[in-house]
């Protein structure tokens, strides 16, 4: 019953509702929910995870007329997500019309900087763009409870029952050993069965691997990203990066985790800024050093100091990513069961590219988009689901995957990590320490003096060169 | 009134309405009526402007107090004892309905949201939470002891004052006992480590701390359930507090003794006279006196102690 007037009583609303002022039916308590009107029984689809992936793959099949279970372990969509900061979300152009109007940003981004770092030095390349801060936009700031949350309203208003506070534990199979039929959660009564499962339950997906899609799991596929939330007044970030009210700066960073190979980043959300580092997991785990020492000392640095001064600590979090790309990707399709996103190791970390969510988004796309197929078809066999990756090879997801997939070892590897910040820092100090009376050095003799100074060997400096433009090219 | 440990000793009754009550024997429940269940729609995590001091909520960490989650678990549990059913209320915004759909999730019959807008005095809230508990003629009322953003805990005491209904308040623990449809028994703290044992026959208000039970985890079919389930609005006739009886109180705020001129020591006395005068240092005092009564007989004695003292006149 809604609110038809404003002076209604208590006892003329419950008249209205058709149910007589006084005593309601005196029914047992426990079956009183029976009255409700969502059928308890069963889903066409049963999406676990309400992260980007979840949400749109939920939203997707909830438009095709599926009837789709959402379900979420968290309070809310977001509330125990975390990542960098900034998000590439024109993925949605497709899916949501003029999505920028009331999507929860912080600030555009209009610059994009990537800094090299050593103990004392700092070269960065800076870029910005006014064309970044108009429709239809590049890429933004946004707080994942905010951005996750708005997701996941979408896929409900097209459908999508949302259950929160609700942790799928398992897998329903058909037979031992067989088709998925649904999950069980962590509730009384708690199985849920569907036509098809979509997984999107994030970096440590334990429904892919009950689904057995995913092989031995090698902790040298993973970084573990810490960040920290500094409140800073919003007039003081737009001051000390050059920024309009609007507009925010994304900063990557390498050479900022000591031995620990990784990266670190800065990005300006509208009064705070997220400032972290990514580490891979095995040398961290025999680093001996622990990642808030790291991210103390990136705001220790004198390059970065001076932009997070005075800033207040409000969060700090972690979480591991799915580092590996294409070579770590599980089977992305079982007899009823589809993964989507990080589940699937779809997060692209490639050194100035950390783009998760917008890669979450299209598969979870594609998933929702195949798993209708496949229910509409009445086979959800791994034959019948074969169109996930179909879809995902003719998209941006596995097309980039696959091009970079050589990116993680080159820039995780020692070289890269060290010794080339290292020697770019000391070639650009070179290049501009004025000695007179001596006159300056050719550019190629100074190059030269630092290469042999750092003692890389020309011939491993040849080969990453041309492993990058292969990589990257 | 006496002080016992849980489980020793006769309990008290809990004051209010003396009507005697007798429920059917063929079919308790129906006459018992439903057990009203009331649910506050609060910010479990506001965030504080340290500039500005502003308060900010957000409905994603908004949601019921322990002690209102731990009111309905005792309101089911009294439910299912006894054959009768809860209805949740909530006075709130449309947001709250949140924490009816939970109640409703759990096991709740029916629930009701009183749309006052934002927020409403504990006056206004108790007048229309009482109008409810009319309409549906239901004779216990279970609450959580105070909401958790610095309530007063006004409003249970208020409820049961408008209906003339017993009132056992802020309560530790409770029984139900499926043989005494309508009675709960529960424990209420005192000072000194001592608890109070209540005992309180419909009608009822009872207020219960979150200490004092969990709520059972909702099953999913409930929870998928109460996603549809209709939720009945009411929209108060006027204004916030265009129900409120007029003896309620205008404002529940601490009550502040006006203050009054105090002629202090004489100053030609010594100083050490004067400290002791001012501070009571060394005199004697009344020795202590426990007083076993009935609630009538005590408030009739402490009056008098109070009158001997010169604090009442
Ligand atoms: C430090 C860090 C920085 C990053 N920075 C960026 C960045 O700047 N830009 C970018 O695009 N990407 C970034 N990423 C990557 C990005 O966060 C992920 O790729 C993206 O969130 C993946 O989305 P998802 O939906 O697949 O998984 P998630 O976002 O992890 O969502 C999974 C959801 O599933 C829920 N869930 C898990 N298990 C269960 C279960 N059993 N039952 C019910 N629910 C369950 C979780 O609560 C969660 O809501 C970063 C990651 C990290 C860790």
């Amino acid at each position: 019953m809604t609110a038809a007037g404003a002076t209604r009583t208590a006892a003329e609303a419950a008249r209205a509702a058709g149910t007589p002022p006084g005593p309601p039916t005196a029914a047992p308590a426990a079956s009183a929910a029976a009255t409700g009107l969502v059928p308890a029984g069963d889903f066409d689809a049963v999406v676990v995870g309400a992260g980007p992936a979840g949400s749109a793959a939920a939203l997707v099949l909830a438009r095709s007329g599926k009837r789709v279970c959402l379900l979420e372990r968290g309070p809310y969509p977001g509330s125990k997500n975390m990542y960098g900061g900034v998000v590439y979300p024109r993925i949605l152009d497709g899916l949501l019309l003029d999505w920028w109007e009331d999507a929860p940003v912080q600030r555009w981004v209009t610059r994009r900087a990537t800094m090299t770092l050593t103990d004392d030095q700092a070269l960065t390349i800076d870029f910005r763009t006014e064309s970044w801060g108009r429709p239809p936009y590049n890429g933004a700031t946004a707080l994942r409870p905010e951005f996750d949350a708005w997701l996941a309203a979408k896929a409900v208003d097209a459908g999508a029952v949302l259950v929160t506070s609700t942790t799928a534990t398992g897998l329903l199979r058909d037979r031992p050993g067989g088709a998925v039929t649904g999950v069980s959660t962590d509730r009384p009564d708690g199985d849920l069965r569907a036509g098809i499962v979509v997984a999107c339950d994030g970096v440590n997906s334990f429904l892919a691997k009950q689904a057995g899609l995913h092989g031995p799991v090698d902790p040298a596929n993973y970084t573990l990203g810490a960040k920290e939330v500094l409140a800073v007044p919003a007039r003081t970030i737009e001051e000390r990066f050059g920024l309009g009210p609007d507009q925010g700066a994304d900063f990557e960073i390498i050479g900022c985790t000591g031995a620990i190979p990784g990266g670190g980043f800065l990005y300006t959300n509208r009064d705070s800024l997220a400032i972290g580092v990514v580490l891979h997991l095995p040398a961290l785990a025999t680093a001996g050093v622990r990642p808030e020492e790291l991210i103390a000392g990136l705001k220790a640095h004198p390059a970065v100091a001076p932009l997070v001064a005075g800033g207040e600590l409000v969060e700090y979090s972690a979480h591991l990513i799915p580092e590996g790309g294409y070579d770590m990707m599980p089977a992305l399709a079982g007899a009823g069961i589809l993964v989507a996103g990080d589940a699937a190791a779809m997060c692209l970390a490639a050194g100035i590219w950390l783009e998760g969510v917008n890669f979450a988004i299209a598969s979870g796309m594609a998933a929702g988009e195949a798993a209708a197929a496949a229910l509409a078809a009445g086979d959800v066999s791994e034959r019948g689901l074969a169109g996930y990756r179909r879809r995902l090879q003719d998209s941006f997801v596995l097309q980039d995957h696959r091009r970079l997939r050589h990116a993680p070892h080159l820039l995780l590897s020692e070289r890269v990590q060290q010794r080339y910040p290292q020697l770019a820092c000391d070639i650009v100090e070179d290049l501009f320490t004025v000695t007179n009376p001596e006159p300056k050095p050719g550019m190629r003799r100074l190059v030269r003096r630092q290469v042999t100074a750092s003692g890389v060997r020309l011939r491993d400096l040849a080969a990453d060169t041309w492993r990058a433009l292969r990589t990257f090219g | 009134m006496s002080t016992a440990p849980p489980g020793s000793g006769d309990p008290d009754t809990a004051t209010g309405s003396d009507e005697p009550q007798s429920p059917g024997p063929d079919d308790p429940g129906a006459a018992l009526g439903p057990i009203l269940v009331c649910r506050r729609w609060v910010d479990l995590r506001p965030s504080v402007d340290p500039l500005t001091g502003a308060v900010g909520n957000d409905p994603r960490t908004s949601g019921a107090s322990a002690a209102d989650d731990a009111a309905l678990e005792w309101a089911l549990q009294a439910a299912e004892a006894w054959g009768t059913s809860v209805v949740a209320v909530t006075v709130g915004p449309p947001g709250s309905q949140a924490v009816l759909r939970d109640a409703l999730a759990a096991g709740a019959a029916r629930a009701i949201q009183v749309d006052l807008g934002s927020s409403g005095d504990a006056a206004s809230v108790a007048a229309e939470i009482t109008a409810v508990a009319r309409a549906l003629t239901a004779r216990m009322v279970l609450c959580g002891d105070m909401g958790v953003d610095r309530g007063s805990g006004a409003v249970p005491a208020l409820v049961a004052a408008a209906m003339g209904a017993r009132q056992a308040l802020g309560l530790v623990d409770l029984a139900i006992d499926p043989t005494e449809p309508g009675v709960v028994t529960g424990w209420r703290r005192l000072d000194g480590g001592r608890r109070q044992h209540l005992r309180a026959q419909a009608p009822f208000v009872a207020s219960v701390e979150g200490v004092s039970t969990r709520l059972r985890r909702a099953s999913l079919v409930g929870v998928l359930r109460s996603g549809g389930a209709p939720i009945e609005v009411v929209v108060p006739a006027g204004p916030t507090g265009g129900r409120v009886p007029s003896w309620m109180p205008a404002s529940t705020g601490p009550g502040r003794p006006r203050t009054h001129v105090v002629d202090g020591p004489n100053p030609h006395e010594p100083a050490w006279r004067r400290v002791i005068l001012l501070t009571g240092a060394g005199t004697d005092r009344p020795a202590l006196r426990v007083v076993h009564a009935e609630p009538v007989d005590a408030a009739h004695q402490l009056i008098a102690a109070l009158a001997d003292w010169g604090e009442w006149e």
